[in-house]
């Protein structure tokens, strides 16, 4: 609490710095009071997908009501002293995945998207998190890479998948990435960049009502997975969703198995590029799991499920 | 009594299917190695963090390995698999460049991968990515309630347990954020 604070302090000193002009103090005050009266502004934003026109490529994205200039500025009062709404984190989700599968679709097999969703779906029931609706994808490409979204959007790629050997290690993976979600991890990413972006926008007189909330947050929704989080956010993802598979009855090795085999692969592997930029390596991963397991899972007892494991063609 | 072939078919079905761990490693932390997969059976031994050690196999959360002249069961988690050593954030290109043997076939078989239509996830497809309704229709389509991912996990015998949260590392051992960027 008090590094984030302290990183909203220094992300306001050293923006201020280039904005001599803006004056801080005015700026906050303004802030707390509109931030105090944010029941009677707040204004329901439209969902994204009720657009009736045939969908170009950023129809998630479109159609701002005019309502918007408002928002804009309301940005700045979650980004400060609130937290994105249920129905802000769902199109950020929405957003950010949409665009995910704009590089890559999803594996045309029915039959897999069903089963990593029912996994998926049990795995998520231990988290706690049930205001949103998960959704699970394997997307079509030999990159081995998982993907969360805020809103209860899960990927992982056909190349992570075909490292897999059991439901297990399936059910480690998505709770690695169900716990992304649950922690907010991405959502506490865009608070502090949005943070600087809107302010930005109040510096200069110039808004941009005419962009989207989302699109001015967030921008390309995809770049956000290709920066990836800090490597604290990984641990504590490791952490957090290898207990939410041993709470669905696995086996708590399957996250661990699925390192092993990352860590296994030659360091020259094409196919884990963005995965070795975006996270820890895994022997680090390891070793950091290591420290926080120990021996308190020595009685813990699960299924692996090897038998009814769908395989990947 | 029981079929002793039984075990040694599974020993030998485990050791083909995880064929990734008849492979080198290295121990992450200092370690006991015990005589069986358990912590509260015989001590064998002890590899200290950093030696090399030979994966045997896999048994859950325990790996039977051969450090020096000791063979033994040691933690899942205290041991990577793989020849990067002790690895670590950007080692790989440096040390794992220079100390992982080239493997032609599996330089082969990804590359046969790598068509002229396959996909890649990096920086550049990212940034130019445009956002896909169609597939996002497709992914709303394929999604499941909760009931039936309940049905599905108790066909299985799969039953909600109660683990505890594992603790947050100590202060000493996180590093401040300003390192991460």
């Amino acid at each position: 609490m008090k590094i984030k604070l302290m990183m909203v302090a220094v992300s306001l000193i050293s923006f201020s710095g280039t904005v001599a002009a803006f004056d801080l103090g005015k700026f906050l005050e303004d802030r707390v009071k509109e931030e105090l009266n944010k029941d009677k502004t707040t204004q329901p934003v439209p969902a994204p997908t009720t657009s009736p026109t045939p969908a170009p490529a950023q129809s998630a994205a479109a159609a701002p009501p005019p309502a918007k200039q408002k928002i804009d500025t309301r940005q700045l009062g979650f980004a400060l002293f609130g937290d994105y709404t249920l129905e802000e984190e769902n199109r950020i989700g929405s957003q950010i995945s949409g665009n995910l599968l704009g590089a890559v679709p999803l594996v045309r097999d029915d039959a897999l998207q069903r089963y990593v969703n029912l996994v998926g779906n049990w795995v998520a029931l231990q988290s706690g998190r049930q205001d949103v609706t998960w959704r699970f994808g394997v997307l079509d490409t030999e990159d081995i890479n998982a993907f969360a979204a805020p809103g209860g959007y899960v990927f992982v790629t056909k190349g992570l998948y075909r490292l897999l050997n059991n439901e297990a290690d399936l059910a480690g993976v998505l709770g690695h990435e169900i716990a992304h979600v649950t922690q907010k991890h991405h959502l506490k990413v865009l608070k502090q960049s949005s943070l600087i972006g809107a302010l930005g926008q109040a510096a200069s007189s110039k808004v941009q009502g005419s962009d989207p909330v989302v699109q001015n947050l967030i921008g390309n929704g995809a770049e956000i997975m290709a920066r990836g989080l800090d490597k604290n956010a990984e641990y504590e993802a490791d952490r957090v969703g290898l207990v939410y598979a041993a709470r669905a009855g696995y086996t708590p090795w399957g996250l661990p198995g699925a390192l092993q085999a990352m860590a296994s692969l030659p360091a020259k592997d094409g196919r884990t590029g963005l995965l070795f930029k975006t996270h820890p390596h895994p022997a680090d991963r390891l070793a950091a799991l290591g420290e926080a397991v120990d021996g308190r899972l020595d009685d813990v007892r699960g299924k692996e499920l090897a038998d009814r494991f769908y395989r990947i063609r | 009594m029981r079929n002793p072939l039984i075990p040694a078919a599974a020993l030998v079905l485990c050791v083909t299917a995880a064929s990734a761990f008849a492979a080198p490693g290295t121990v992450l932390r200092d370690e006991k190695l015990y005589s069986q997969p358990s912590s509260t059976s015989a001590v064998a031994g002890s590899a200290a963090k950093g030696a090399s050690v030979n994966i045997l196999t896999k048994q859950g959360g325990w790996l039977r390995v051969t450090a020096g002249k000791t063979t033994g069961w040691i933690r899942l988690l205290s041991v990577r698999a793989g020849e990067g050593g002790l690895g670590g954030a950007g080692l790989g290109d440096v040390v794992g460049a220079a100390t992982t043997k080239s493997d032609p076939t599996r330089v082969v078989a990804v590359a046969g991968l790598r068509g002229f239509n396959d996909r890649r996830l990096n920086d550049e497809s990212l940034k130019q990515a445009k956002f896909n309704a169609e597939e996002m229709a497709r992914l709303d389509a394929l999604k499941v309630t909760p009931g039936q991912a309940k049905s599905y996990a108790s066909q299985s015998g799969l039953v909600a347990a109660n683990v505890a949260a594992l603790p947050k590392p100590k202060p000493e051992q996180s590093s401040s954020p300003w390192e991460n960027n």
